[in-house]
């Protein structure tokens, strides 16, 4: 997982201009958000989710400069994707009615994907050891033998390290005022 | 305020990487609609490199050094058709 390098804006900037190293890191940043809507929130089978996928950074990579403010990529890139998701199961099943096509909590999931997000940004703002073993331990859900062979730690290491680290995470998003949804319980 | 690590861990998870080629293909778009210009612009000139593109996209596609993704290939499709 890569570190954040400028703000939403200032990416979009640089990529309207042309900058070839700031559209990748625009996918990068965003591949995760994308893929997730298509799996999770639309839940499409993989053949479809890869297509709506290179459809949907196509169409951003074309429509970039229709962008009204920079400010509003993330909105923009959710709608764009949610819209392509469903021209995909209208496609595979032209008898449906559109308000019918799209899975029932879809709004609930879009939105979880959304403070998801917010959370993977605070990640990258951590010191990469911290980054790399939540990545592992959550994202990439790897044991803790799996990581300790990796990283070289003892598996008590890796649990205290990844406690640590989510603290640290916490500590952040409080700080930045990131993912602010009410604790539940 | 996210205060639980349960709750944490959650969210790292319901974002997990999308496959390793599909960004690939997506950080190359760039250089795929560059081809696409290129190959446009010799089919206008030569009609015998149209007729071999119109016939094989996917081969024209690998011959210029890009993926052949379904969107790429739909765009010069499109492009073709329409040029």
């Amino acid at each position: 997982m890569a570190r954040r390098a400028g703000s939403d804006a200032e990416l979009v900037a640089r990529c309207r201009a042309g900058d070839a190293a700031a559209w990748n890191e625009l996918v990068e940043r965003f591949s995760r958000y994308v893929f997730a809507i298509c799996t999770q929130g639309f839940r499409l089978a993989d053949h479809d989710a890869e297509d709506v996928f290179q459809d949907v950074f196509a169409r951003v990579y074309a429509q970039l400069d229709r962008l009204r403010s920079d400010d509003s990529f993330r909105p923009w890139l959710a709608q764009l994707t949610r819209r392509a998701c469903i021209d995909r199961l209208r496609a595979g099943s032209r008898e449906t009615p559109t308000d019918q096509l799209e899975p029932a909590g879809v709004d609930e999931t879009l939105s979880l994907l959304e403070e998801a997000l917010a959370v993977h940004d605070a990640l990258g703002e951590l010191p990469d050891h911290c980054r790399e073993i939540l990545e592992r331990f959550f994202a990439r859900d790897e044991s803790y033998r799996t990581i300790g062979e990796a990283l070289a730690l003892p598996s008590g290491t890796v649990a205290s390290r990844i406690s640590r680290c989510l603290d640290r995470l916490k500590a952040l998003l409080e700080e930045t005022g990131g993912a602010g949804r009410p604790e539940d319980g | 305020m996210i205060t639980r690590h349960d709750e944490l861990g959650r969210l790292i998870a319901a974002l997990p990487p999308a496959p390793t080629g599909w960004v690939r293909a997506a950080q190359e778009l760039p250089a795929a609609r560059r081809a696409i210009e290129g190959m446009i612009s010799r089919a206008e000139a030569d009609a015998a490199y149209r007729r071999r593109v119109l016939s094989d996209l996917e081969s024209a596609l690998v011959e210029e050094g890009v993926e052949p993704s379904a969107a790429v290939l739909s765009e010069l499709r499109e492009r073709f058709l329409s040029s």
